[in-house]
């Protein structure tokens, strides 16, 4: 029996994060809303209305289209009429690109965990609008026509990708991308990404591509992964018990974790496309595209690698602190506040920040405590004018009451005591009213040492220099 | 006879209204009088059986919106009380085809699936003209969604009749619309014009009516046919109330993507500016029509009436006359396929324009037990579509289904470049013929008799074969009466120009007016008006 490998390629939807609809004024996000609250004559197809393009939904499908180098975003794309009836499709038909798309070409690279890099190519991405939502009850159907309109931007890669590992590493790249660009929250469970798969199986060393199936109606990177696996083992004992792949379009139950088919591609509908005479083509300028082009923010590998190689940071760090846009830049902004070892201010974010984060379930960029502050806490701690762990205690302090950290330690007085000469003092008056302690320690016990420096921290309320103080104590009780 | 106020043009009677010589209502009042005397029995959807008396009266509305526009007119009046100005159509009653959308008010296409249709919103062109102070009368009849030439295929019957001899059609698909204006029943009308659909009824009922460049009024609220060629229009008596009612609906919309961001010229001011030096064209392809026999497929070649051409040939020893240039033997090649990229096209456009119409949001929903979702679909469109509907649905799915559509749909694009490229030779500056207009007759005939042609789809839509090139290539078209002939029944001349030339156009069509003024059929009356008070 040969050895098999999969062939996978995604084709994703990504709902673009304009304010308003694709084709009309509604608001476009619903994810809160009661159905039937964001519609109108135009995305309910009354008779007689006509759809106007949001060039809002242009310019972020554009955006995306030049971080993926795309081959060209085309000077003229047009819409065309996929025309098909069902009862949350108003218009009878979607308004959709088609022959031809926005942009044609491009790619996305997929660092392996063997430190190799899979290149996905991007075959063509066009903009298109949502169908409504069927909600099934017994004997009836609601219709809920918000989504009807939403502006949607299909990616269909190549069949490019090998694993399910691969195809899960692409979507949380991908997802990383529309955030870092801003243009999509990419939400999975709220459907802002959504993902269908097409999947086959061939001999390994062959370069055949072979009749795929494809996965609908997965909602999330873990299912999309647990689906395409499944498909997999099934194609193998498929091939290797003598039958046939069939073209299947396949359900992904996520309840059961279970592939069942849909359909047959052969009885696919003929969907009728002709160009949509309502709208013109849409005309991308030559100018504008080239002011898009510079002002493309650094992407997330690039930024990564710099990181590395500017700031001496490990890989590992570098990876967590470009996961995410803001992330990436609060990082550099307090590096450039802070005036110091780089790494240092990776590790109170990697350990602290990032548990600020989480804790407020918020990002980098939404935090009351600047980089600045952030910048000014570390140099206070590195300069021992705080300790470590009030420094941890100052960032929940400076995020919840968004004073300075400064402010705050001057107004608690939380300031490190270094003062030889006042530790000393406050040691001399300890020894003189623990005689037995210091019986002990003359008695050649030093290990009491550590309790003299416990009576100093509770004296001091914890911000006596540690170390300091271990001095002071062994030259006073050696004398004694 | 006496001339009651509905026979007044839009001038006048914004005029009079404005300077408190009449008032709007007064106005309103003698329409729906004057509706009360022509109409005869109002067309419903009830099953029809012929009533000979119907062969007399007009049947051209829908719905008399009778309460609303008391409404509007009283506001008119109001304004004017406290010195404000309502616009430039001041009490002038307005009859919308009831293909536009109007708020509050039903709006049907003619088609028993949109019966029950109350849209909640108005049409962009209407919701101007009723902001320049016009009065909406009421809906007025047509082809469901358009689809024909003689009003014959509406849901709602009688059918309408043309005011000159009410046993002939009116022309359609916006024959209501003619049949109104020309019965006095409205002094303005807004049509549509997707092959002829304006020019066509103008030309039958004897008033102006112009198709408008495609881009020059919003379609939006227009419930589309064929949405590449579509193009709403005004109907009125003459070219000043024609260039007032277009001046009005013109102009960019943010509904509409293809309204055209173009400037709208003072059109009525340009009206008397005579034609001396405008080089207007004759083209041999527009008085001999070729077209495919519909039993054997063998092209044949049969000339225009010859009342048509004669008054064709009249028309152009007028504006010689008038200093214009007339330049003769202009090739329009490309003519004789109008109508059968016309049937591909808009059969294709249409058939997805009608999905919407499913029985699930609005409309006509069959109320029977069904098997399933798909049972519903069909037995409501089924029931709610007309014959003529069903025809071109069928007709529009099979030219656009994948195993079809590189031999139909993709050749009919590619022919109707061709006919755009006559037009654009015709009207080029730097070209030979640098033609201002091309002046051809409006309809082959004059108005048929309601029940003659009917159920010939073929031979309907060759009621076109003069006006249809105008849509495919987009140019604006303008049709002005030219006498009568021999039947006693309007004809009909057009003056086709480049596009957004809708200002030369009236012009010519102006001074045809002006130079024709006395000529005898300008004073005969049509027919149902004979013997009014
Ligand atoms: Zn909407």
């Amino acid at each position: 029996m040969p050895e098999f490998e999969s062939v996978i390629g995604l084709e994703t939807h990504i709902q673009l994060n304009t304010q308003t609809k694709i084709f009309c004024g509604c608001k476009a996000d619903s994810w809160e809303d009661l159905p039937n609250t964001n519609i109108c004559p135009v995305c309910t197809g009354l008779p007689g209305v006509l759809p106007t393009l949001n060039n809002a939904v242009v310019t972020k499908a554009v955006l995306l289209a030049l971080a993926v180098q795309v081959d060209s975003v085309q000077p003229k794309s047009y819409f065309a009429r996929k025309n098909y009836f069902y009862p949350d499709l108003p218009k009878g038909y979607q308004i959709s690109q088609y022959d031809e798309p926005l942009a044609l070409g491009g790619f996305i690279d997929l660092p392996l965990p063997d430190g190799s890099v899979r290149r996905v190519t991007i075959e063509k991405l066009h903009l298109e609008e949502d169908a409504g939502k069927t909600v099934r009850q017994v004997g009836e159907r609601w219709i809920d026509f918000n989504r009807c309109g939403v502006p949607l931007l299909e990616m269909v890669t190549g069949p490019d990708l090998r694993t399910a590992d691969e195809a899960a590493q692409y979507l949380i790249r991908l997802r990383q991308l529309l955030r870092w660009l801003g243009i999509s929250d990419a939400d999975m469970e709220r459907g802002q990404l959504r993902c269908d798969a097409n999947v086959s199986i061939r001999p390994v060393g062959s370069d055949d591509l072979n009749t795929k199936t494809e996965i609908k109606n997965v909602n999330s990177i873990e299912n999309v992964r647990s689906a395409i696996e499944a498909e997999i083992k099934r194609q193998i004992r498929e091939v290797q018990s003598g039958g046939r792949i069939e073209a299947w379009t396949l359900d992904w139950d996520e309840d059961k974790s279970t592939l069942h088919k849909m359909r047959s591609k052969e009885s696919e509908a003929d969907y009728r496309y002709f160009r949509e005479p309502d709208l013109l083509p849409v005309l991308i300028d030559q100018d504008w595209l080239e002011q898009m082009r510079d002002a493309l923010p650094e992407l997330p590998l690039e930024r990564k690698e710099r990181f590395i190689e500017t700031y001496a940071l490990p890989e590992y760090d570098s990876e967590i602190l470009t996961e995410e846009r803001t992330l990436s830049e609060y990082f550099e902004r307090t590096v450039q506040a802070f005036i110091g070892d780089p790494k240092v201010v990776s590790n109170w974010m990697m350990n602290d920040l990032l548990r600020l984060i989480r804790e407020r379930g918020t990002t980098a960029g939404k935090l009351i405590i600047q980089p600045e502050h952030l910048a000014e806490l570390i140099a206070m701690v590195e300069a021992k004018t705080i300790t470590a762990s009030t420094g941890k205690e100052l960032l929940d302090k400076v995020e919840h009451s968004g004073l300075t950290p400064e402010a705050i330690v001057k107004a608690e007085g939380l300031g490190q005591v270094s003062d030889e000469g006042k530790l000393r003092s406050l040691a001399v008056e300890i020894i003189e009213t623990n005689p037995d302690q210091v019986a002990t320690y003359t008695g050649g016990k030093t290990t009491i040492l550590g309790w003299f420096v416990g009576q100093m921290m509770k004296e001091t309320r914890g911000k006596a220099n540690a170390q300091l103080v271990q001095k002071i104590f062994r030259e006073l009780l050696e004398k004694s | 006879m006496n001339e009651a106020l509905c026979d007044l043009s839009a001038l006048e009677i914004a005029r009079r209204v404005k300077s408190g010589e009449n008032s709007a209502v007064q106005v309103l009042e003698s329409t729906l009088d004057r509706i009360r005397n022509v109409e005869g029995n109002s067309p419903s959807t009830a099953s029809y059986t012929f009533d000979p008396a119907d062969l007399e009266k007009i049947h051209a509305y829908i719905t008399v919106t009778k309460d609303r526009a008391r409404v509007q007119a009283e506001q008119v009046d109001r304004a004017i009380e406290e010195g404000q100005d309502p616009g430039p159509l001041a009490g002038v009653p307005l009859a919308v085809k009831d293909i536009f959308c109007v708020r509050d008010t039903p709006s049907t296409a003619g088609s028993r699936i949109l019966e029950n249709f109350i849209s909640p919103y108005s049409a962009t062109p209407v919701e101007r003209l009723e902001a320049a102070g016009a009065v909406t009368v009421g809906k007025v009849n047509l082809d469901e969604f358009t689809f024909g030439s003689s009003n014959e295929s509406s849901a709602f019957l009688p059918p309408v009749g043309n005011p000159w001899n009410a046993a002939h059609v009116p022309g359609g698909s916006s024959g209501g619309s003619a049949a109104a204006v020309a019965a006095g029943e409205a002094v303005i009308s807004i049509g549509t014009d997707t092959a002829g659909s304006i020019r066509q009824p103008a030309a039958f009922c004897g008033v102006v009516g112009m198709k408008p460049t495609y881009g020059r009024v919003s379609r939006y609220g227009l419930i589309a046919f064929a949405s590449s060629l579509d193009c709403p229009g005004p109907i009125a008596r003459n070219t000043t109330d024609v260039a007032l009612a277009l001046q009005v609906m013109a102009g960019s919309d943010p509904h509409d993507a293809t309204a055209a961001e173009v400037p709208v010229p003072d059109y009525v001011s340009l009206l008397e500016g005579g034609v001396e030096g405008l080089r207007i064209g004759l083209s041999p392809d527009y008085f001999k029509l070729k077209f495919p026999d519909p039993e054997t497929g063998e092209i044949r070649e049969q000339s225009i009436d010859p009342d048509a051409q004669r008054a064709v040939q009249h028309a152009a020893e007028i504006f010689a006359r008038a200093g214009a240039e007339i330049v003769e033997d202009v090739p329009m090649p490309n003519t004789h396929y109008g109508i059968p990229v016309y049937f591909v096209i808009s059969r294709v456009e249409a058939a997805s324009n009608l999905h919407r119409y499913d029985g699930v949001k609005y409309g006509y929903r069959y109320d029977g037990e069904v098997e399933d979702l798909r049972q519903l679909y069909r037995i409501t469109r089924a029931r709610g579509f007309g014959p003529q509907v069903k025809l071109r649905i069928l007709m529009g799915m099979y030219v656009s289904a994948e195993q079809y559509e590189k031999g139909y749909y993709d050749k009919a694009l590619r022919v109707r470049t061709l006919i755009r490229r006559d037009f654009l030779e015709a009207f080029d500056p730097q070209g030979r013929y640098k033609l201002d207009c091309l002046l051809t007759a409006t309809t082959p005939t004059s108005a048929f008799e309601i029940g003659s042609v009917y159920g010939d789809s073929v031979l309907m839509q060759y009621a076109d074969l003069l006006t249809v090139s105008a849509n495919h290539a987009g140019n604006p078209g303008l049709s002005v009466p030219a006498g009568l002939d021999e039947k006693g029944l309007p004809i009909g001349i057009q003056f086709l120009g480049p596009d957004f030339s809708e200002g030369t156009l009236l012009r010519i069509g102006r001074t045809y007016e002006m130079r024709t003024e006395h000529e005898p059929w300008r004073a005969v009356k049509p027919k149902v008006l004979q013997g009014l008070g």
